[in-house]
Parts: structure tokens; C-alpha cells; sequence
């Protein structure tokens, strides 16, 4: 059982992973697992069940309000969550079979490879976001992805077109495998495939991947549940630090430039590429 | 004169409401996913304070594994901060499974075929993994 002292001290990193996750669009997982396996010295295993839990509430806390504020793109959201869920149920399947070594190795190399996918493009969100719903490919036209949402930055309504459906279905697929292996919400993967690939602004990109991760989740979260793994007590408190979390960053999210938020994304994909580099090649024979 | 005007103001009736038909369309589904999704967690935040505050009145510990739903309802009859915490952490998991519903029922009202299908096999995945893997 859990003391108080380790209690306390994940309900204040939850609460810094709900707001970082909910202004980044992501689930805040890839926050939380470092954080209870290296600060809190619990197993993987049990980080990765009770960081599940935790991307639910990041999703489910943000999500309400960003749908609210029309920000998210509902029907993006649908075409992409068909290919995370599958992807879910895979990653679920294989992360209770395979040895930890191979879970850490994995989450290396997926955020690299991220961190370097957000670099690669220079180009702001509204420079995209003023092109309208012409040239759409016919797949994009007949689920009519392409959408509008309200900026407060500028107080101006934008009219996107969706891009590359094909690239971004793939990319949610894979990020719903990484969901279920690694407990996190994937949104490291969505905001930069729906930004970099489909063209979406970065804030409804944010919305969106904050209301889809919390789906893959709940379906990973529950297999971990049923398996007795997931700690209710730790869970608890991780609900009720990231549901405080949530209430400040989706604040700041609404009312942030569109620059910062694509600023900050960079910088915490390349900080989290850098971890992880730094666990994988440092720390690998004494930790596993 | 007076006929022109009145029929102008007929068009402009009739403008006015169809965009506030659009708008409220667009603003009851949003509206509802905002409550089902803000409601689940404020349910779940509930159900975990009543379950730590039931530890600490009745000393009882904390749990440290889930316990499976159909185990879980003697833990809440008899009122044991296991039972609340776990009901607390199900009823959390289960809210973006409501939101997929409550989305299939909106796009079925809709009569969009594509985003129904598409939808009812998220719901199938979800229900694929719990009845096979849990």
C-alpha cells in the first residue's frame, strides 16, 4: 500500500501532467510513467495501468471544454479513433506478453521520432488555416473532415481543409498501438500527424487529439482493470490532480497564439526525445 | 411598398430562423458531449473523495488492485473505501465509452451512414477488447 507522502506527491504531478496535457493535446502519460517509475520507484507495470487512468481524465476534463468552445473537429475525431481503437487493442494484447526492456526501448524510439517530425515544418498553423475547402481529396469530401472553429487569439473564424486522410488514419493507428503498450494517450503522435500531415491548426489539432485519446485509453484501461492492475487508490488520486490540472490548462490553451502552442509542443517533444535517448543509452543495464 | 417590405421581412424571418436551427443543431450535440464528459468525471471525483474520506473515518485500507465489477458490489454495500475508490476509477473509464454512444445516436438521428458505421465499429473495438481481453 501506498503512503500518504507518495499519494500526495502524485496528485501534484498529476496535476502538472493535466495541465501540460491538456494544453498540449496529450494524454500527459508520457509525464506520469517517468515520473512514478524513476521519483516513485513503482514498477512499470503499474505506472503504465494507473497512467491510463490518468489520460482518460486529461481526455474526458479537456475535451468537455474544448468541444464547448468548438474547437474540436468531431467527425476528424470519429475516422481517426477507427484506426487508434484497433491499434489499442493490439498494443494491449502485446504489452501484457512482452518484457519491459522492450516497452522502454519502444518509447524511446516513438518520441524521437516525433520530436523529429515536429521540427521538420516551419510553417505556422494559420498561414494553413486561411485556405479553404477546395482541392479536398475525395475521401475527405465525402466525410466531410474539413471544418471551421473560432480563434480567440484574433477573435476570427477559420475555415480549414483536411489533408493526407490515408497518412493521418496510419499515424492514429499507430499511436492507439503505443497507447496500449505504454499507457499513454498517443496525443505526441496525433497533434503533430493531424498539424504536420493533415493540416490542421494547431489548437483544433490540440482539441481533437485531447477528445480522441481518452477513447484508446478507456479501452486499454479497462483490460488492465479487469486484471486487477490497476491501483485504485494511486488511480484516485491521479483523477483528482489531473481534473484540477485540466480546469487551468485548457484556460490557457483558448487563449493562447497559435505560435506559442506549436513552440511549446517542439520543445517538449525534444525534451522528451532527449530523456529517453539519454534513459535507453545511459540507464539500461542497471534499471532493467 | 408596404407588400414589398413585408415580404423582405417573410425572407429574412425565414433566414433567421433556419440559421438558428443550424446553430442550436450544432450547439445540442456539443452541449451534450460537454455534460456527458464533464458530468463523468465530477461523478468519478465524487465516488473517489467519498472513498477516501470513508478510509479515514473507518480506518479501513486503501486498496492497492482493482477489483472487477461484478466482485465489486458486496465492497459497496458495505460501505469500504475499496468499493468507492474502484467504483470511482470504472465510472471514469466507462465516460468516453458514453460519449461514443451518445455520438452514434447523434449521427444515426443524422442519418449519416459513413460516420455511423464508423462509429459502430469504435463501439465494437471497445467491446472486443472487453469481452475478449478482460
Amino acid at each position: 500500500m501506498a503512503t500518504v507522502e507518495v499519494l500526495l506527491l502524485l496528485a501534484v504531478a498529476a496535476f502538472l501532467a493535466g495541465l501540460a496535457g491538456s494544453y498540449l493535446g496529450i494524454g500527459g502519460g508520457v509525464f506520469l510513467i517517468p515520473f512514478m517509475t524513476l521519483a516513485l520507484g513503482m514498477p512499470i507495470k503499474v505506472a503504465i495501468a494507473v497512467s491510463l487512468i490518468g489520460v482518460i481524465a486529461t481526455s474526458s476534463g479537456a475535451a468537455s471544454v474544448y468541444v464547448r468552445d468548438h474547437l474540436t473537429n468531431l467527425r476528424l475525431a470519429m475516422f481517426l479513433e477507427v484506426g487508434t481503437t484497433f491499434g489499442a487493442i493490439a498494443g494491449a494484447v502485446v504489452g501484457i506478453l512482452v518484457p519491459n526492456v522492450y516497452l522502454f526501448l519502444t518509447f524511446g524510439v516513438v518520441v524521437l521520432y516525433a520530436a523529429a517530425s515536429m521540427v521538420r515544418v516551419a510553417e505556422t498553423a494559420k498561414d494553413r488555416a486561411y485556405r479553404g475547402g477546395e482541392g479536398e481529396r475525395p475521401l475527405v469530401k465525402r466525410l466531410n473532415l474539413s471544418s471551421v472553429y473560432f480563434d480567440q487569439e484574433d477573435q476570427g473564424v477559420y475555415r480549414y481543409r483536411v489533408d493526407r486522410p490515408g497518412a493521418g488514419f496510419g499515424a492514429s493507428a499507430a499511436a492507439g498501438v503505443f497507447s496500449g503498450l505504454l499507457g499513454v494517450g498517443g496525443g505526441f503522435i496525433k497533434v503533430p500527424a493531424m498539424n504536420v500531415l493533415m493540416h490542421v491548426p494547431v489548437k483544433a489539432a490540440v482539441a481533437t487529439s485531447n477528445f480522441m485519446i481518452g477513447v484508446t485509453a478507456a479501452a486499454s484501461a479497462f483490460i488492465y482493470y479487469s486484471q486487477g492492475l490497476v491501483d485504485p487508490s494511486l488511480a484516485a488520486m491521479v483523477i483528482i490532480g489531473v481534473f484540477t490540472g485540466t480546469n487551468l490548462g485548457t484556460r490557457l490553451l483558448v487563449r493562447s497564439k497559435a505560435a506559442d502552442v506549436r513552440f511549446l509542443f517542439a520543445i517538449f517533444l525534444t525534451g522528451l526525445g532527449i530523456a529517453m535517448a539519454a534513459r535507453a543509452l545511459g540507464l539500461f543495464g542497471g534499471v532493467l | 411598398m408596404i407588400t414589398a417590405r413585408a415580404r423582405l421581412r417573410v425572407v429574412q424571418d425565414r433566414i433567421a430562423a433556419l440559421r438558428r436551427a443550424v446553430l442550436t443543431e450544432v450547439e445540442d450535440i456539443n452541449r451534450l458531449i460537454y455534460h456527458i464528459l464533464r458530468g463523468g468525471v465530477v461523478v468519478s471525483v465524487a465516488f473517489l473523495l467519498f472513498g477516501f474520506i470513508l478510509a479515514g473515518l473507518t480506518g479501513l485500507p486503501l486498496p492497492d488492485h482493482s477489483t472487477p465489477p461484478r466482485s465489486l458490489g458486496p465492497l459497496l454495500v458495505q460501505f469500504t473505501p475499496a468499493g468507492f475508490l474502484n467504483l470511482g476509477v470504472l465510472v471514469l473509464i466507462f465516460t468516453p465509452v458514453a460519449r461514443v454512444l451518445l455520438s452514434l445516436l447523434s449521427f444515426a438521428e443524422e442519418r449519416d451512414r459513413a460516420y455511423v458505421l464508423m462509429t459502430a465499429i469504435v463501439l465494437t473495438n471497445l467491446l472486443i477488447s472487453v469481452v475478449l481481453l478482460a
